[in-house]
């Protein structure tokens, strides 16, 4: 445990040298990396011991200076540090070149800042073991993630982005409190052992409350409004951060209290399934809708939230039926999916600031062309985009087939559980499908084809601080399909501690995943069998090219190319009564050619929720209490006034 | 050793199938129709010639047909052929092939998109909408096929002990399956009534018009993997109709590909007494097969507890 902390007090550091040193740029930047890229090998350094341990966790360290905070390490706090010390040094790495404007040398080294203090309060919440601690590490993530997304606080809809997730943040923690509360007023105490004495009712209640503050922060449906506005504000390491790492800080949360809780009924199951069906499906179905890089990918973060949701609460009806291979195979394969979504998403967002950087429009209507002008982004964009469509023999597959595992394990239950396993089935499915959907439509109109602007056309391949980090995550993608069985012993290893599946026997699923292995591999040979044959049926063989015919077209135009909006229509229209699409047209009133407009937008139907049934009936409530504001300072006095008398006859 | 002889026979009598197809709908438009090893002509033409490549295509133009010939290529690997058990098999095969099938469509969409043609964009559109509605009928037999022999592997359902056959206790529910399936393969290889391969306008195209840029053998092993497919989608039907029989492996082999010459026989059949559907009611088609698969397993839950 002392090696982690030397590790906090290493990226600590790194945050503090930015500061001082904010004059040189290079030497800024360079210091913030270093100190960072050391400080994460430490924390990886200080896991290793943890990992070959067998018997329960017993470390915990106690600082009791004014506030008493313990920190311990179990095994499910080992595999969620895992992606923290794993991607966040990439990220930072990928910034020193990102973000290269020397003029805003002060701002950038407050960026480094804070998003040393987001590591350490990651570290923290995942390492925390009372009540106190949680709360506080989990409003520091907060405030610090505020701060990084609102860095180009100049532009209307970046203040606009953070505002709203400050709003959601804070919600959030209030349900979270309101949780503790409870906890607090039953057993009287802050230390985590005691919550599974709670009455059942009131674990329930602590459940749900739970749920709605951490899945917030994770961007459940419908609390994942802020996603798609903050992700795109934010800069791109630090959406690769955000959405690789401190997401699953929320996931953490949720399988930590339902951990220590010890509910062993079947409803926190079916709500956690049906909320990430809900958020799965309609995730996507708004990535499809949007075109603009960075918020689709925003989405995609939520669809594949809904992913791990449905793996866990397929794991806790196994854990509330008995069921323990569903039990085991359901929260494994989420747990692992946490992992390999913090690799891709991170790879897909760091592609994406690439592309930003270089043509400076997020619009993949604008975009095109790009795999011959940035070869290396293509195609670890393309890597990125097999890989989170959940295909073989990238490591997305191998997390999906676990939870499709244990969901047909749910398949033999009585009743309404064999409902929810063949709709977890059915929505893995749909998920799958519509994923690969979405990404063949960004990698075909981004990266393929002619470029549609000129901007696009400029284009050209980014420093190697930033392709490192990309190459690097891509052979990680590619590392855990082929060779699956060393992680996913790692998802077992960090379900070691979580007392509810019980002890997992070595050999379970040696088998399957050595098939899987065996699968990927032999997709691979006959691959390279069928490259080698291609390669000889066509030797001696005359190759021209010409330009892509265009159905007799004498002047074709790049712009007679396939947008995305086109692309996704027709699956975005058939999902109707759950996306609202606005449709702004002109219309044509002239007899000759004049000027019109057709504009669509595909909104959230959470948002416009929002929106309709809270927001607007409390303003309007809230507008008859206008009359307190008028302005005159002698009533304000008067109201402090009162308040004092009030306060000192009551109380 | 058997395994590997039928896949092999399999894999060289692929071609021939589509030319029983193109003959049962000249037989019954009253024409002669163009020779049964018509295929295999076509495919040796192609691999005589070179290619045009676009200007403005990259790599991944080239990748396009070797991922989706591999796509096609492994099911047949998996799954029984003529009788014999197949090369390949473990628990949890088929969740793999029909995702490996996804990634053969994921490169053939993304090559599509790669040439800058509008008409392989909307061809790419329709193929990623129409195939992912497949899935979820194709999942919902999976979810069925669980519930009967409690496996996830092709051997298992078809040899296993179990076995998903009309013969069986549960054999009613497969009419379901079998009538769902013929329209997922019907949707998957481009037949009408979801797609007509003798199109000649490109805005009513989904698959002939994704390969319209690919020339040479690149399209030879386009059209080698897509008769794969076309034999795999037959093949699986072929076992729902076809119970093992406990007779030689020669009888057992004569009828499998005699149910699965029926079964191409009834391709042709539809394919030329029904008209293709307009686009807005393909998916609707899709859904209805899957909404037959999913009240079947909904049956399930009365009478398999």
């Amino acid at each position: 445990m002392d090696t982690l902390f030397y590790a906090l007090a290493v990226i600590l550091a790194g945050g503090i040298l930015p500061l001082l040193l904010y004059r040189h740029f290079k030497v800024m930047k360079a210091s913030a990396v270093i100190a960072t890229v050391i400080g994460s090998l430490l924390g990886l350094m200080a896991l290793l011991p943890a990992l070959q341990d067998t018997g329960p966790p017993t470390t915990t360290w106690a600082w009791q200076q004014f506030l008493t905070l313990t920190f311990s390490l179990d095994s499910l706090s080992v595999f969620f540090l895992i992606p923290i010390f794993l991607i966040c040094p990439l990220a930072a790495l990928y910034g020193f070149h990102y973000m290269d404007k020397s003029e805003e040398a002060w701002r950038i080294a407050v960026n480094y800042c804070c998003l040393s203090l987001l590591i350490v309060s990651m570290v923290l919440v995942v390492c925390a073991d009372s009540l106190m601690t949680f709360a506080l590490a989990w409003e520091l993530m907060s405030l610090t993630s505020y701060f990084l997304v609102v860095h180009e606080f100049h532009k209307k809809e970046t203040r606009a982005a953070g505002y709203l997730y400050f709003v959601f943040a804070q919600a959030g923690a209030m349900c979270i409190f309101a949780a503790f509360g409870l906890i607090y007023s039953a057993t009287g105490s802050f230390a985590f052992e005691d919550l599974d004495q709670l009455s059942s009712q009131l674990k329930l209640a602590v459940f749900i409350l739970v749920l709605l503050g951490c899945g917030s922060k994770a961007g459940i449906f419908p609390l994942h409004i802020w996603l798609p506005h903050a992700h795109p504000a934010a800069p791109s390491h630090i959406s690769a951060v955000m959405s690789g790492v401190m997401i699953k800080m929320g996931i953490y949360g949720i399988f930590r209290f339902y951990m220590l809780l010890g509910d062993t009924s079947l409803l926190p199951g079916q709500v956690i399934l049906a909320v990430g069906m809900a958020s799965g499906v309609l995730g996507v179905v708004y990535a499809l809708g949007k075109h603009d890089l960075k918020r689709l990918l925003a989405y995609h973060s939520v669809e594949n939230i809904g992913i791990i949701l449905i793996g866990a609460g397929l794991g806790m009806i196994g854990v509330a039926t008995g069921n323990a291979t569903m039990a085991i195979f359901g929260f494994a394969g989420s747990l692992l999916h946490v992992l390999n979504h913090s690799i891709f998403k991170s790879l897909l967002f760091m592609g994406a600031g690439a592309v930003l950087q270089k043509t400076r429009t997020r619009h993949v209507d604008e975009l095109g062309g790009l795999m011959k002008r940035m070869p290396t982004t293509g195609r670890t964009f393309l890597v990125g985009s097999i890989s989170i469509s959940g295909l073989p023999p990238f490591n997305g597959f191998i997390s999906e087939f676990l939870i499709y595992f244990a969901a047909f394990q749910g398949l033999t239950l009585p009743g309404l559980s064999f409902l929810f396993a063949s709709l977890a089935i059915i929505s893995l499915a749909v998920i799958g499908g519509l994923a690969a959907a979405c990404f063949t439509k960004v990698v075909g109109i981004v990266f393929l084809g002619e470029p549609r602007s000129a901007g696009a056309g400029r284009a050209s391949e980014v420093q190697a601080s930033m392709t490192v980090p990309m190459l690097l995550l891509s052979l990680l993608c590619l590392v855990i399909g082929i060779f699956p069985a060393p992680f996913v012993q790692l998802a077992f290893f960090g379900l070691r501690d979580m007392a509810l599946i019980g002890a997992i026997e070595p050999g379970t699923g040696q088998v399957l995943i050595g098939n899987l292995a065996f699968a990927a591999r032999l997709f691979l040979a006959i691959l390279l069998g069928v490259t080698l044959l291609r390669r000889t049926l066509y030797a001696g063989k005359e190759i021209a090219s010409g330009p892509t015919w265009g159905c007799g077209f004498t002047q074709p135009n790049v712009r007679m190319q396939y947008t995305g909006t086109s692309y996704a229509m027709s699956i975005v229209e058939f999902f109707q009564p759950f996306v609202r699409i606005r449709t702004v047209y002109s219309g044509i009133r002239k007899i000759f050619p004049g000027h019109t407009t057709y504009e669509t937008r595909v909104d959230d139907i959470a948002e416009i929720g929002m929106h309709r049934y809270l927001l607007q009936p409390l303003v309007k409530i809230l507008e008859r209490l206008r009359w307190i504001q008028h302005g005159h300072i002698q009533l304000y006095i008067g109201y402090i006034v009162l308040t004092i008398v009030v306060l000192l006859l009551v109380f | 050793m058997e395994s590997l002889i039928a896949f092999m026979l399999a894999l060289l009598l692929a071609p021939l199938f589509p030319g029983i197809i193109n003959r049962t709908k000249a037989f019954v438009a009253g024409k002669q129709g163009p020779p049964l090893l018509m295929k295999y002509y076509t495919l040796a033409k192609l691999c005589r010639k070179g290619s045009v490549y676009s200007t403005s295509s990259s790599f991944v133009f080239k990748m396009g047909p070797t991922v989706s010939f591999t796509a096609s290529l492994m099911p047949l690997l998996f799954i029984p052929l003529a009788g014999t058990a197949p090369v390949f098999s473990f628990h949890g095969d088929v969740i793999v092939l029909f995702y490996i099938m996804g990634i053969g469509r994921f490169f053939t969409i993304v090559a599509a998109l790669d040439t800058a043609s509008p008409f392989e964009g909307m061809g790419a559109a329709r193929e990623a909408f129409f195939s992912t509605l497949a899935e979820a009928t194709i999942f919902a037999v999976l979810i069925l096929f669980y519930r009967i022999s409690g496996s996830l592997s092709l051997a298992d359902y078809f040899h296993g002990e179990n076995a998903v056959s009309l013969a069986g206790p549960t054999g009613a529910l497969l009419l379901f399956v079998i009538v769902a399936m013929f329209m997922v393969l019907l949707t998957e290889n481009s037949r009408v009534p979801v797609d007509d391969p003798q199109t000649h306008l490109e805005l009513t195209m989904i698959h002939e018009v994704m390969i319209l840029d690919h020339s040479g053998p690149d399209l030879a092993l386009i059209e080698l993997g897509a008769f794969f497919k076309l034999l795999f989608y037959s093949a699986f039907i072929t076992h729902l109709l076809q119970p093992l029989v406990p007779v030689g492996l020669l009888v057992n082999g004569l009828l499998f590909y005699g149910v699965l010459t029926l079964v191409y026989v009834a391709v042709g059949v539809t394919e030329s007494t029904m008209a293709r559907f307009k686009m807005n009611l393909v998916p609707k088609y899709i859904l209805t097969s899957f909404t037959l698969v999913f009240f079947a397993a909904i049956l399930t839950m009365g009478f398999m507890q």
